[in-house]
C-alpha cells in the first residue's frame, strides 16, 4: 500500500513538473524559418520591399539635397559635410546610403530565390515586382554610385555595369508583368537607365512609349506615420519646428514639397521617384543633343502645359517656416524680394514667398517657375539647356536627383573596403566634378536686405551648360 | 580546523541549537566592545558543541542555562574576534562579563556572497568588501548605488544627473565588456533583483519632435529606488574567482544585500524622522542666474517606524516609511515621493529545519524636466549653452548672455522660463515587490543545506505630456495651434525569479580542514515593455483614450539561465588554504551550437605571519598578520536574450504586415568570459592598528561581445552580436585603514583606497569602431575601438596656424579616454564617547570628459570658451565642430560625498520612556572639486547600443549637478 502511495505521489510530483518549467522561455520574434513556413510570406514580403524601398529613396533624397545646391542643413541634425560637399569614405552617411540600396536588393534576392519557390501564392506580378526593385537597386547603385557590388562580398560593378544590370532586370519584369500601369513605370525606369548611359535612341524609344502610355504617370514611395515610419525629408523640411533644411532662395517657392495638413501621423507624404516629367525631360535633351532646339521647346511646352500644369498645387498655411535654423540668419522672407541667380543674372520676380502674409502655393508632386511664354523667348541651344536643368531642378526638388545631374558620386565605404578584397583604393574615391565649387558655395547667396535682393553665388545650371562636354554631365552632349 | 564562528548571521548561528536547554542553572552577564566598553546587541554566546545558547539584548546582556558540568563557552558578535570561555558550572553564575576586542581585518567573517553557503574570510584567496548596519543606518540616503558611492575600495559610483531616479556609472575593475553595462548584479537575501542601469529597450523620450531617446538624456535606473529598508550587511566582491561561482553573468561583480530578520531580546521599536534641504549646487553653473532661472531649495522628510524583536527560535522585523522631497527644480518639478514598507522573518522550524524570509515593498513616484538633448526647450541648454538666442524665436531677448541681461530683460525671462518649466509633465512611477524564502537544513554540526527561492517584481511607468500650450509657448508650434498636444507611455514590467539549492559539508581530517560547497541555481528574467502615445489630444486630459491618433511598440525579453557548481576548500594547518571550484551554465540566449558553458577558479594563501619563523624575524607588534593570496577565476557576462536568433521582422505598412530582414543570426553566441588573475596580500601592522590590503589583477575579457556590422554589400539591416573581442583591464590596488587613537573616550581612523586602472580593446574581432555614448561622428561620441580604451571620447581635432585661425582638423580623432587610470576613496571616523563624526570622499584622475554646453556657447555666442579671436574674426563660428577638442578637459576631481555628525543618547541619560535616541546631521556632496569647468559627473546617460549596454559617461550637455543635501536626523528607540 505504501509503494502504491508512493509510486502516486511522484507520479502527483511529475505531472505537477509539467506545469513549471522554469527554463523554458518564450521568444516573441518570428525566426526565418517559421516565417518561411508560414501563410502567404510573399505578400507581406513584396510590401516590405516597398516599404525598403520608400526607406531607400528617403535616405537617398535627405542626402542627396544636401550634397546638392538644392538645400542647405541650416542646423545641426543630418550630414554636416554633404553641403560642402565633402564626401569622405569613412562617413558613416556614405554607408547608410550603400546600405539602403544593398537591403534593397538583397530583399528582392531574397523574395525571388526564397519566396517565390517556398509560397505558390507569389503570382508573376509580384515577381516583376521584385525584380524592378533589384533593377531599382541597380539603377541607383549607378546614379549615385562611382560603383557598388552587386553581391555580399564580391567585384565592384561600375556605374554603367550597374545601369546595364537595372535595365537587365527593368526587361524581366516587363516580360513577367501584365499589370500595364506597372509597366509604364519599368520603362520608364528603362528610359532613364539608357539617358544616364547616353543611350539617346533606347532612351527615346522608352521615353515616348511612357508618354504615349500615360503622361501624368506616377510612382511613389510611402509612408505611414501612424505607424511612426515618415518621411525623413518631410520632417526636415515642414515637420521640425527647428527649420532643418532651408532651400536656394531660388527654390524657396517650391518648399515644403512634402507637407501636413492635419498631423504627422495622419499625414505623410509619398516620395516620387518616377514621374512622367523624365519622360519629357529624356526626350527634350536629346532633342537639343541633336541640335533641334524648337523640338525641344515644344517638348518642354507640353510638358509645362500638359504635365506640370496637371499636377496638384494645394494652400498650405507655413507660417511656422522662419528659415531660422541657426547656422545662416539671413535667408529671404519677404515676397516682395527679388532674386538674381548669379550675380551677372536680372532681377526676377516670384521666387521667395511670403509665408506670413497667408496659406501659399505648395506643390507635392511639380511645380516650376517656367512658363510657355519664358520657352517661347528661348532661342539658342545652350540657353535652352540651362533652362531644361533649371526645370529638371525645379520639378525634381526634394527628390535626389539634383545631385546625380551635377555629376557628384560617392564612393564605396570604408567598412565594404577592410572585408572586401575585391574593393580597392580607386573605389574610395568620390566623384565631384572639378567645377563645382567648393565651400558651400553651391548654396551660398548674398542678401541685400536694402534692396531686397538676394543674389546666389553661382547659378549651377549655367555652370553645367558650360561643362557640356564634360563626360561626367549631361549625357547628350 | 577552527570552529565555526557564527557571529554575523542570526539565522546562521539559531541552526545550532538543539531544543533541549537545561534548567538548572542561570549563566548571566554582559557582552561589550573591549575598548569602547559598549554594550554588544544581538552577540552570542554558546557552547563549544552548540548545543546551548543566547542572543545578547540590547544592552548587551544574555542569560544562558546550563547543567552543573565544564563548559567551553564561545562569544562572537559580527565585526569582533570570538573568545573562548572556560568555565565550571556549579551553580547560578552572575556577572560573567565578556570584552570582544575588535576584528579590524575581518578574518573571522563569515562570506556568503561566492561560496555557496559561507566560509570564512581568512581561508579566502579573493576579497571581499562589507558594509555594516551601523554604516549604512547613518546614510541617510535613498539609493543602493549612492550608498555605496565611497565605501568600496574599488567601485566607483557616479550618478549621471542630479534629477531623481537618474542612472549611474557603478563599476568595479575597470570595464570589462564593450556591450554589457558595468552596474555589478545585485541579490537581496540571496534573490537576483533587476539591476538595469540604463534606459530601456523602448522609453519615452522627453523629446517632442526627433528621436534622440533618453541614451541623449537622463534614463531611469532600477538601482535609483531603495529597494530595502533595513539592511543588516551589504557583501561586495568583484568580477574574476570571486564570482565564479555565480558564472554567466558575474564578471561586474556582485553585491549582496542581508537584511534584518528580527532583533534581540523584547520588543523594540524606534521612530525615525529626517528633515532637510537639497541646495542647487552653482559650483559648475556658467552663469549664476541659471540657478535663479530653474533652480529652488527643496525641502526633504522622512518618516521611518520599525519594531523588532525575538527569542532564540524565531525573529521579525518590520519596517515601514514615508519620504517626500520637493526637489532642487522649480515648480518642484523634480518631487520625489516614496513608500516603503519590509518585513524580515525568522523562525526556527525544528531541530534540524529553520527558515527565513523578508517581504519588501516600494512605491516610488517622482518628477522629472527636460535635459540633454531633449531638443526644443530645455532648461540648461537654454540659460547654460546660450540656446536662448532662438527660443523661443530669434532675437526674443535682449541678448543670451544672461551675465548681460539688464534686470528688467532678466525679470521677464524668469517669467518666461518659469511658466516653461512648470508646463512641463514627466513622472515616472516605480512599483516594486520582493520577497526571498530560505529554509535551511542542518542535520549535523558539519553538515548543512538551503533552499532559496525568491522573486523580484518592478514595474516602472513614466508619462511625458505635451500640452499645446507648452509647444505654443516654447515656440514649437504657432499661436493658436490646438491638434499637438501628445502624450506618451512608457511601462517595464520586470520578474525575475531565483531558486537555489546549496548544500555545504566541513571535516577536519588531522591539520587538513575541508569545506565543501556544491549547489545549483537557476534565475529567469522577464522583462516586457510597452510603449503608447496619443497624438492630437485635448488640453488637461491625461489618457490616449481622449487622442486623435494613437501609436504603441511593445518589447519582450526572456532569459533562463541554470547552473550547477563545486567549490572545494582545502586548509592545512590553519594557515595554508587551497579553494578551487567550478561553475557550469546552460543559458537560453547561448546559440545551438553552444552547450553548457563552465567557468573554473583556482586560488590559494598562505598566512605567512603563523609560522614561527615569522613572529622571529618580524615582531608581532609590528606586523600581527600577513596574508598571501593569488587566485585565477572566470566569470562572466549574457548577451542579450534572444540575440543569438536569425529572425524576420515586421512592421505595421498602410494597415498591413511587411516583412523585412531581421537579426542575422549567431548560432555560436555564448557568454563573454572574464578571467581574473589576481595576487595580493593583507597585513595588519602595529597590533593591527593598521591594516593594509594590496591586489594586482589582470582581467581578460576573452569573447567579448560586438555588435559586428556586416559587410554593406551583405545588406543585412541589423548588426549582429558575435563573440569577437578581447578586452584588459588590469591595475593596481592598495586599501588601508588606520586607527591613529583608540581608547574608551577616543576612536579616530582613516581610511584610504588607491586604484590604478588600464584598460584597452585589444581586439575588437574586426568590428569598426562603434559608439556608446554621444551624437553623431561629426560632433562627439564615446566610441570603442580596437587599441583604445572602451569609451574614448572621439571628434573633430583642430590645428590652429600662429595666426590662430583654424588650419586643419583631423576627423574622428582620439580626444581622451573617459576612464580614470587613477581613482580611490578616502574616509575619516572620528568618535568622542557617544558623538561620531564621519567623512568620506572620493577622486580620480586621468580621464576626460566633453561639454557640449561649452561648445555650443561657443557656437551661440555667449563666450569665446578659449578659441583665438583671430578665428572668429576670419569664420566666425562656422568652424565650431572642427575643433570640438577644444571643449574636452581632463576631469580630475576631488569630492566629498559626505560628512556626516551623530549622537547617541544612552537610556541612562534618557531614562525609562527611551531606550536610546540618536541625533544626527548630514551634509552630502558638500567639497567639489575638479579640474574641468564642468561637472564631470552630470553626464548624458549613453548606452547607445541599446537596453543593458556599456556606457562611460563622458559627455556634459544640460544635465544637472547632484545637489547639496543637509539632512537632519532623529532617532527614537523604545
Amino acid at each position: 500500500m505504501r509503494t502504491i502511495f508512493l509510486t502516486l505521489l511522484i507520479g502527483i510530483l511529475a505531472l505537477g513538473c509539467e506545469l513549471f518549467d522554469p527554463t523554458e522561455v518564450s521568444n516573441p520574434n518570428i525566426t526565418e524559418d517559421t516565417y518561411l513556413g508560414s501563410f502567404n510570406p510573399g505578400e507581406k514580403w513584396l510590401l516590405g520591399t516597398d516599404r525598403q524601398m520608400a526607406t531607400t529613396i528617403g535616405t537617398m533624397v535627405e542626402f542627396g539635397e544636401l550634397t546638392s545646391d538644392n538645400y542647405f542643413n541650416n542646423r545641426t541634425l543630418s550630414s554636416k559635410v554633404f553641403d560642402i560637399p565633402q564626401i569622405d569614405f569613412i562617413d558613416i552617411d556614405v554607408r547608410r546610403l550603400q546600405d539602403e540600396i544593398h537591403t534593397l536588393r538583397e530583399m528582392a534576392i531574397f523574395g525571388l530565390t526564397e519566396l517565390v519557390p517556398n509560397d505558390p501564392l507569389v503570382t508573376d506580378n509580384m515577381q516583376a515586382e521584385w525584380h524592378f526593385y533589384l533593377g531599382m537597386s541597380h539603377l541607383f547603385s549607378g546614379e549615385y554610385f562611382i560603383g557598388l557590388p552587386a553581391e555580399p562580398g564580391r567585384e565592384v560593378l561600375s556605374s554603367n555595369e550597374n545601369l546595364e544590370r537595372a535595365i537587365e532586370e527593368f526587361e524581366v519584369a516587363l516580360d513577367l508583368s501584365d499589370d500595364s500601369e506597372a509597366e509604364v513605370g519599368y520603362r520608364l525606369a528603362i528610359a532613364r537607365a539608357y539617358y544616364h548611359l547616353g543611350d539617346a535612341a533606347n532612351a527615346r524609344n522608352f521615353a515616348e512609349q511612357v508618354i504615349a502610355s500615360n503622361n501624368l504617370f506616377l510612382r511613389f514611395a510611402q509612408y505611414d506615420g501612424i505607424e511612426g515610419f515618415n518621411n525623413p525629408m518631410q520632417f526636415l523640411l515642414f515637420e521640425s519646428s527647428n527649420d532643418e533644411f532651408a532651400p536656394l532662395p531660388r527654390l524657396d517657392f517650391l518648399d515644403p514639397k512634402y507637407f501636413s495638413q492635419t498631423t504627422a501621423s495622419l499625414d505623410q507624404r509619398p516620395i516620387y521617384y518616377l514621374k512622367a516629367e523624365e519622360a519629357y525631360f529624356i526626350l527634350a535633351e536629346i532633342e537639343l543633343g541633336a541640335g533641334q532646339v524648337s523640338n525641344a521647346r515644344e517638348t518642354l511646352k507640353d510638358l509645362v502645359e500638359d504635365v506640370i500644369d496637371q499636377r496638384p498645387v494645394e494652400l498650405l498655411d507655413d507660417s511656422r517656416e522662419l528659415r531660422g535654423g541657426g547656422n545662416r540668419d539671413d535667408y529671404p522672407l519677404a515676397g516682395s524680394y527679388r532674386v538674381r541667380f548669379d550675380a551677372d543674372d536680372s532681377l526676377r520676380s516670384g521666387f521667395v514667398v511670403d509665408r506670413q502674409a497667408g496659406a501659399i502655393n505648395a506643390y507635392p508632386v511639380s511645380g516650376t517657375s517656367m512658363t510657355t511664354a519664358i520657352l517661347d523667348q528661348i532661342t539658342t541651344e545652350d540657353q535652352m539647356l540651362e533652362i531644361l536643368y533649371q526645370m529638371r531642378q525645379e520639378v525634381f526638388i526634394a527628390e535626389g536627383r539634383r545631385v546625380t545631374d551635377l555629376g557628384i558620386k560617392y564612393q564605396v565605404h570604408e567598412d565594404e573596403f577592410t572585408s572586401n578584397p575585391n574593393v580597392t583604393e580607386a573605389h574610395l574615391e568620390s566623384q565631384i566634378p572639378a567645377f563645382i565649387p567648393r565651400e558651400t558655395r553651391m548654396d551660398d547667396f548674398v542678401n541685400n536686405e536694402g534692396d531686397e535682393v538676394v543674389t546666389m553665388v553661382v547659378n549651377m545650371n549655367k555652370i553645367l551648360v558650360q561643362h557640356k562636354s564634360s563626360d561626367l554631365v549631361l549625357p547628350f552632349h | 580546523m577552527r570552529k565555526v564562528n557564527i557571529y554575523f548571521y542570526v539565522i546562521g548561528f539559531l541552526l545550532f541549537f538543539h531544543q533541549g536547554i537545561a534548567q538548572n542553572v542561570s549563566i548571566s552577564g554582559q557582552i561589550t566592545d573591549a575598548i569602547s566598553g559598549e554594550a554588544l546587541p544581538g552577540a552570542i554566546i554558546r557552547t563549544s558543541d552548540g548545543a546551548q545558547g543566547s542572543v545578547a539584548d540590547l544592552e548587551g546582556n544574555f542569560t544562558i542555562m546550563l547543567l552543573p558540568g565544564a563548559y567551553v563557552l564561545e562569544v562572537s558578535f559580527i565585526g569582533h574576534k570570538h573568545q573562548i570561555v572556560p568555565i565550571e558550572v556549579n551553580g547560578a553564575v552572575q556577572g560573567l562579563n565578556v570584552a570582544l576586542e575588535e576584528d579590524v581585518l575581518g578574518l573571522e567573517e563569515l562570506v556568503i556572497t561566492g561560496q555557496g553557503i559561507n566560509t570564512e574570510k581568512r581561508r579566502l584567496s579573493t576579497t571581499v568588501e562589507t558594509i555594516s548596519a551601523k554604516e549604512i543606518e547613518s546614510v541617510p540616503v535613498g539609493r543602493i548605488d549612492q550608498l555605496l558611492q565611497s565605501r568600496i575600495p574599488n567601485l566607483q559610483t557616479r550618478l549621471a544627473s542630479g534629477q531623481p531616479g537618474a542612472t549611474s556609472i557603478t563599476r568595479s575593475r575597470g570595464v570589462v565588456s564593450a556591450l554589457v553595462n558595468s552596474t555589478p548584479i545585485i541579490y537581496i537575501d540571496g534573490v537576483r533583483v533587476d539591476n538595469l542601469n540604463t534606459t530601456g529597450a523602448l522609453s519615452i523620450s522627453t523629446r517632442s519632435s526627433a528621436n534622440g531617446g533618453q541614451t541623449q538624456s537622463t534614463a531611469t535606473s532600477a538601482l535609483a529606488e531603495r529597494p530595502v529598508e533595513n539592511i543588516e550587511r551589504i557583501e561586495c566582491v568583484t568580477g574574476g574567482a570571486a564570482t565564479t561561482l555565480y558564472g554567466s553573468d558575474a564578471a561586474n561583480g556582485v553585491i549582496q544585500i542581508f537584511t534584518k530578520k528580527g532583533g534581540t531580546g523584547r520588543t523594540n521599536a524606534f521612530v525615525e524622522v529626517q528633515l532637510g534641504v537639497d541646495v542647487p549646487t552653482k559650483d559648475f553653473l556658467f552663469f549664476d542666474r541659471t540657478a535663479d532661472l530653474l533652480h529652488q531649495n527643496g525641502f526633504r522628510q522622512l518618516y521611518r517606524v520599525g519594531v523588532n524583536g525575538g527569542d532564540n527560535k524565531n525573529g521579525y522585523s518590520i519596517t515601514g516609511s514615508m519620504a517626500h522631497n520637493e526637489g532642487i527644480n522649480i515648480h518642484d518639478q523634480n518631487e520625489n515621493r516614496t513608500y516603503n514598507i519590509r518585513t524580515g522573518f525568522r523562525s526556527q522550524l525544528s531541530d534540524k529545519f529553520s527558515y527565513n524570509g523578508s517581504f519588501g515593498f516600494v512605491h516610488n513616484t517622482f518628477s522629472r524636466t527636460r535635459d540633454g538633448n531633449d531638443g526644443g526647450y530645455v532648461g540648461l541648454w537654454f540659460s547654460e549653452a546660450g540656446a536662448s538666442l532662438f527660443t523661443p524665436n530669434s532675437g526674443f531677448w535682449e541678448t543670451n548672455n544672461l551675465n548681460e541681461l539688464s534686470s528688467q530683460e532678466f525679470d521677464r525671462m524668469r517669467e518666461w522660463v518659469s511658466t516653461a518649466e512648470r508646463l512641463q509633465d514627466f513622472q515616472t512611477t516605480v512599483r516594486r515587490f520582493q520577497m526571498s524564502n530560505n529554509l535551511q537544513y542542518q542535520p549535523t554540526k558539519s553538515l548543512s543545506a538551503r533552499a532559496t527561492v525568491g522573486i523580484d517584481y518592478r514595474v516602472q511607468n513614466e508619462t511625458g505630456i505635451f500640452t499645446n500650450e507648452y509647444l505654443i509657448h516654447t515656440g514649437e508650434q504657432p499661436e493658436g495651434t490646438d491638434d499637438q498636444g501628445s502624450i506618451s507611455n512608457f511601462e517595464r514590467k520586470f520578474l525575475g525569479l531565483t531558486l537555489e539549492l546549496a548544500a555545504q559539508h566541513q571535516a577536519e581530517v588531522g591539520d587538513f580542514s575541508f569545506v565543501s560547497t556544491m549547489g545549483g541555481q537557476l534565475f529567469r528574467n522577464e522583462d516586457d515593455q510597452i510603449f503608447y502615445r496619443g497624438e492630437n489630444v485635448q488640453e488637461g486630459s491625461g489618457t490616449v483614450s481622449d487622442a486623435a491618433v494613437t501609436t504603441s511598440d511593445d518589447f519582450a525579453l526572456e532569459i533562463a539561465n541554470y547552473g550547477i557548481y563545486l567549490q572545494e576548500n582545502i586548509g592545512f594547518m590553519s594557515k595554508y588554504f587551497l579553494e578551487f571550484g567550478i561553475r557550469g551554465d546552460q543559458n537560453s540566449a547561448f546559440g545551438d551550437d553552444i552547450g553548457i558553458q563552465w567557468y573554473p577558479k583556482v586560488g590559494g594563501s598562505y598566512i605567512l605571519s603563523d609560522e614561527p619563523f615569522f613572529a622571529n624575524l618580524i615582531p608581532e607588534n609590528i606586523v600581527s598578520y600577513f596574508k598571501l593570496r593569488g587566485n585565477l577565476g572566470f566569470a562572466g557576462n549574457l548577451p542579450q536574450p534572444f540575440s543569438q536568433e536569425r529572425t524576420v521582422q515586421f512592421n505595421g505598412f498602410l494597415g498591413e504586415q511587411s516583412a523585412t530582414f531581421g537579426q542575422p543570426g549567431n548560432e555560436d553566441l555564448t557568454a563573454e568570459r572574464s578571467r581574473t588573475f589576481e595576487i595580493g596580500a593583507d597585513i595588519g601592522l602595529v597590533g593591527e592598528r593598521i591594516t593594509l590590503g594590496v591586489n594586482y589583477y589582470n582581467t581578460r575579457t576573452q569573447d567579448a561581445l560586438f555588435f559586428v556590422r556586416s559587410l554593406p554589400s551583405a545588406g543585412e539591416t541589423q548588426t549582429q552580436v558575435r563573440n569577437v573581442g578581447e578586452i584588459e583591464n588590469k591595475g593596481l590596488e592598495v586599501f588601508s585603514t588606520i586607527i591613529l587613537v583608540q581608547n574608551q573616550t577616543w576612536d579616530l581612523r582613516v581610511n584610504f583606497a588607491v586604484n590604478t586602472l588600464e584598460n584597452k580593446v585589444l581586439d575588437a574581432g574586426g568590428s569598426p569602431a562603434f559608439p556608446i555614448n554621444g551624437f553623431s561622428g561629426r560632433t562627439i561620441q564615446t566610441v570603442v575601438e580596437e587599441g583604445q580604451p572602451v569609451g574614448f571620447l572621439r571628434g573633430n581635432k583642430g590645428t590652429f596656424g600662429e595666426n590662430g585661425v583654424l588650419q586643419e582638423t583631423e576627423a574622428q580623432s582620439f580626444l581622451g579616454s573617459t576612464i580614470p587610470d587613477f581613482f580611490g576613496n578616502v574616509g575619516l571616523n572620528l568618535r568622542w564617547k557617544s558623538l561620531n563624526l564621519f567623512a568620506n570622499a572620493d577622486y580620480q584622475q586621468g580621464a576626460f570628459a566633453h561639454s557640449f554646453d561649452r561648445q555650443f556657447r561657443f557656437f551661440y555666442g555667449v563666450d569665446n570658451e578659449g578659441i583665438p579671436q583671430a578665428e572668429i574674426d576670419a569664420r566666425g563660428r562656422d568652424n565650431w565642430l572642427n575643433f570640438t577638442d577644444q571643449f574636452v578637459e581632463e576631469t580630475d576631481f576631488f569630492r566629498v560625498r559626505q560628512i556626516g555628525l551623530t549622537y547617541d543618547f544612552s537610556q541612562e541619560m534618557l531614562g525609562d520612556l527611551f531606550r536610546g535616541i540618536t541625533l544626527g546631521f548630514t551634509v552630502f556632496n558638500p567639497i567639489n572639486i575638479s579640474s574641468s569647468s564642468f561637472d564631470p559627473e552630470a553626464t548624458q546617460s549613453g548606452g547607445l547600443q541599446g537596453q543593458n549596454t556599456a556606457t562611460t559617461g563622458g559627455i556634459s550637455y544640460g544635465t544637472a549637478s547632484a545637489p547639496r543635501q543637509y539632512i537632519s536626523t532623529i532617532k527614537f528607540r523604545f
